[in-house]
C-alpha cells in the first residue's frame, strides 16, 4: 500500500498506535532536568510542534495513542543504583531535588508529560523506568490486547529511548516506524548518527519516515 | 581472590561506579563471534582480542558466557564456550533466554561486553542489561560495527550524559587496571 510499513501486507488503523516516547517537562521544557543539567533543550523541545501535528492526524484518524513518561516510584526501589550515581555525578542526580521537583521521579512537576501533548481521555499511559518502553511495563500485553502489532515512534531521544524502543519492539516482531522529523536527541550529532544505524541493514529493525509518509499512509490505510 | 581489582581508567569514569568488581560479581559476554560476523566485518583482531580477554578473564575467576545467533555455531577459537552458550534468534542476547536469570543467579553485578556488531546485537544488549541494572563496560577493540562511524556514535551514546548505557574502555586499560604488561592485539 505504501513504503511506509517495512511490512508490505496491508494495514489497518486498527492494528496501528502512535507511541509518543518521553516528551516531558524535564527533558524537553526550559528549566526542566535538562536544562537545569547545563545542556542544550532547544533540539527536544522543537519536537513538540511537530509531535502536535502526528498527535492530532492520530486523534482524527482514530488510531491508538499512547504516550511513555520515564520515572521512578518515590520510594525509588526501581531505580537501579549506577543510574542514581551516574545522573549526581552528572550534576543533578534522579530522585533528588531539583527546580522542578525531585527529578524524574511519579507525580513529581518536571516529569509530566509538556502540556501541548497533554493526554486526553481513553488514551494510554507507560510509566516506564527504563530508556526501553517495554522494560518492566505492561506495553507488549496493551498492545497484544488491542491487535496492535504496527508502531509509528516519535519523541524523545532518539539516541536513547526512541533507539531502545525501536529495537525491542522488533525483537517482539511488531512492526516500527520512527518518524525523523518527530525525534531528536540533546546532541545534533548523536541524532544523526541514530537515525543511521536504525536504516541499516535496509530496515532490519523497522523504517524510518517522516510525517508526510505518517500522514499519507494514515489517508490510504483501512479501518 | 580479591575483595576487588583496581577500577579501569574508561570513558567516562573509572569503571565500575562503585569501585567493586571481582570474579565473583562480573562476567564477560562475547557476542555474536561467529564464523558469518566475523567474516563478513573482517573483524579477525577484534576477535582475537576478545580470545585472549576470555583466557585472562578465566584466571581471574570471571564467567565467561558466549552468545550464538541461530544455527550458525561459534568460531572454533571460542569452542570451549559452546556448551554454555545463550542461544538466541534476534539481535539481543536477553529477549526469550535464560541470560538474565543465569546472571543474577551467579550474582553477577558487572558485565564486559565484547561482539558483533557493535551497532547491532551488541548494543541491544547491552541497552537491556543497563535496563536491568547491570554496570557495563564495552570493550571498543573487541567489538566492530558495520562502519566506524557507526562504532564511534554507539560508543559516544553510550558515554553521553555521564553513562547513559555505561561505560566504554578498551582492552589495553583492563590490562592496566590489572597491572599486566603487553597487550592482547595479535595483528
Amino acid at each position: 500500500m505504501s513504503d511506509f510499513w517495512p511490512e508490505i501486507a496491508p494495514a489497518r488503523r486498527s492494528a496501528m498506535a502512535l507511541l509518543i516516547i518521553d516528551m516531558q517537562i524535564d527533558f524537553c521544557a526550559p528549566g526542566g532536568w535538562v536544562d537545569q543539567l547545563g545542556e542544550d533543550v532547544s533540539n527536544t523541545r522543537a519536537m513538540i510542534a511537530p509531535i502536535q501535528r502526528v498527535l492530532a492526524a492520530a486523534r482524527v484518524a482514530g488510531i491508538t495513542v499512547i504516550h511513555t513518561r520515564e520515572g521512578h516510584k518515590p520510594d525509588l526501589s526501581d531505580l537501579p543504583a549506577n543510574k542514581q550515581w551516574r545522573t549526581r555525578v552528572h550534576g543533578l542526580g534522579i530522585g533528588d531535588m531539583g527546580a522542578t521537583g525531585r527529578i524524574l521521579v511519579r507525580g513529581e512537576p518536571g516529569w509530566q508529560i509538556v502540556p501541548e501533548l497533554a493526554p486526553i481521555d481513553g488514551e494510554l499511559i507507560i510509566d516506564k523506568p527504563g530508556k526501553s518502553s517495554f522494560y518492566a511495563t505492561d506495553l507488549e500485553e496493551q498492545l497484544q490486547q488491542r491487535g496492535i502489532d504496527r508502531l509509528v515512534i516519535v519523541g524523545v531521544t532518539s539516541d536513547c529511548c526512541v533507539q531502545s524502543t525501536f529495537r525491542d519492539g522488533f525483537e517482539r516482531g511488531l512492526e516500527c516506524v520512527v518518524l525523523q522529523d518527530c525525534t531528536a536527541a540533546v546532541e545534533t550529532a548523536n541524532h544523526a548518527a541514530a537515525m543511521d544505524i536504525l536504516k541499516a541493514y535496509g530496515g532490519r529493525w523497522g523504517g524510518v519516515s517522516d510525517i508526510a509518509g505518517f500522514t499519507a499512509m494514515l489517508e490510504r490505510a483501512d479501518a | 581472590m580479591p575483595d576487588t581489582f583496581p577500577t579501569i581508567a574508561a570513558n567516562p569514569y573509572a569503571w565500575p561506579f562503585d569501585g567493586q568488581w571481582n570474579g565473583g560479581d562480573t562476567a564477560l559476554l562475547l557476542l555474536g563471534f561467529q564464523k558469518s560476523a566475523v567474516a563478513d566485518l573482517t573483524a579477525q583482531n577484534e576477535l582475537a582480542v576478545a580470545v585472549s580477554l576470555a583466557d585472562l578473564a578465566r584466571g581471574l575467576g570471571i564467567a565467561v558466557l558466549a552468545s550464538q545467533r541461530g544455527l550458525e555455531a561459534l568460531v572454533s577459537e571460542l569452542a570451549m564456550y559452546r556448551s554454555e552458550a545463550v542461544q538466541h534468534r534476534g539481535d539481543n542476547a536477553f529477549f526469550g533466554t535464560q541470560l538474565e536469570a543465569n546472571l543474577r543467579r551467579r550474582g553477577i553485578r558487572n558485565l564486559l561486553i565484547a561482539g558483533l556488531p557493535t551497532d547491532g546485537l551488541v548494543h541491544a544488549t547491552q541497552r537491556t542489561a543497563n535496563d536491568m541494572g547491570f554496570e557495563c563496560l564495552l570493550v571498543s577493540d573487541a567489538s566492530k560495527a558495520t562502519s566506524p562511524a557507526r562504532h564511534t556514535a554507539q560508543l559516544r551514546m553510550t558515554t553521553f550524559g555521564n553513562g547513559l548505557f555505561g561505560a566504554v574502555a578498551d582492552s589495553a586499560a583492563i590490562l592496566a587496571a590489572l597491572a599486566i604488561s603487553g597487550n592482547l592485539h595479535h595483528a
